[in-house]
């Protein structure tokens, strides 16, 4: 199992769930974040914002389904058809165990 | 080191936590987070729930009724030790089991390294 972990625009997160919904990976969690990129945040006239507003999404899927999850969220995460600087980045990282409470079985 | 990601009711957090104290967990981080999981929920019984009181909120029914419909949830990061994950998975099952879709997740991810930052202890020793 992979955790994927997006940092995405806010104004992108209703068509990327949407979308995921949709691709057959409904579960995701979503958490407001701040943050800055490589290009150290972005400069408005003579103020310099290091700290922008993005959405955190959260999801663990099987081994398998990593490259359409983040085709999916590229796609649509993207802003034109160039996209730009603050579109946001993907990580993966392993998750070795996941267990659902409600049944108590040990399984996505 | 293990790092257990829990996500569970909102209204299980202060169960949890007594819980966790008692059974020799009392680090942890918390956060308020929005999700959903693989069942689809029926959100027409909270509408009409909202709609016939007089206490509705327009921020509630609207986080409700937006496209994208999310459940709040809450996160717990729990890291620990290798032995002490199976006794910390089992503790929060148990407290946050109720039996119904929406009780939760549990995801265990490794941890390669941690300090701590008031001593500079790296490895096990900071946890």
């Amino acid at each position: 199992m992979l955790m994927i972990r997006a940092i995405i625009r806010p104004d992108k997160v209703g068509v990327v769930l949407s979308e995921l919904s949709d691709g057959g990976f409904p579960a995701v969690t979503k958490m407001d974040v701040m943050g800055r990129g490589k290009q150290k945040g972005v400069k408005v006239g003579d103020v310099f914002y290091d700290e922008i507003p993005k959405e955190m999404l959260m999801m663990v899927v099987n081994d398998e389904d990593k490259d359409d999850v983040i085709k999916i969220i590229m796609k649509n995460a993207k802003t034109g058809q160039k996209a730009a600087f603050g579109d946001g980045k993907i990580f993966v990282s392993p998750v070795l165990e996941a267990y659902t409470i409600s049944s108590g079985n040990n399984e996505l | 080191m293990k790092e257990v990601m829990a996500i569970i009711r909102m209204d299980m957090i202060g169960k949890t936590k007594d819980a966790l104290l008692k059974a020799g967990f009392p680090a942890m981080n918390c956060m308020k987070v929005l999700g959903r999981g693989k069942k689809k929920v029926d959100f027409s019984l909270i509408e009409n729930m909202l709609t016939g009181s007089e206490f509705s909120s327009p921020t509630v029914a609207e986080a409700f009724s937006e496209g994208h419909r999310l459940i709040p949830k809450r996160l717990l990061s729990i890291v620990v030790k290798d032995d002490e994950v199976k006794n910390l998975v089992d503790v929060l099952i148990a407290v946050n089991q109720k039996g119904h879709p929406g009780d939760g997740k549990i995801f265990v991810m490794p941890i390669t390294d941690c300090a701590r930052v008031r001593t500079g202890e790296i490895g096990e020793l900071a946890l």
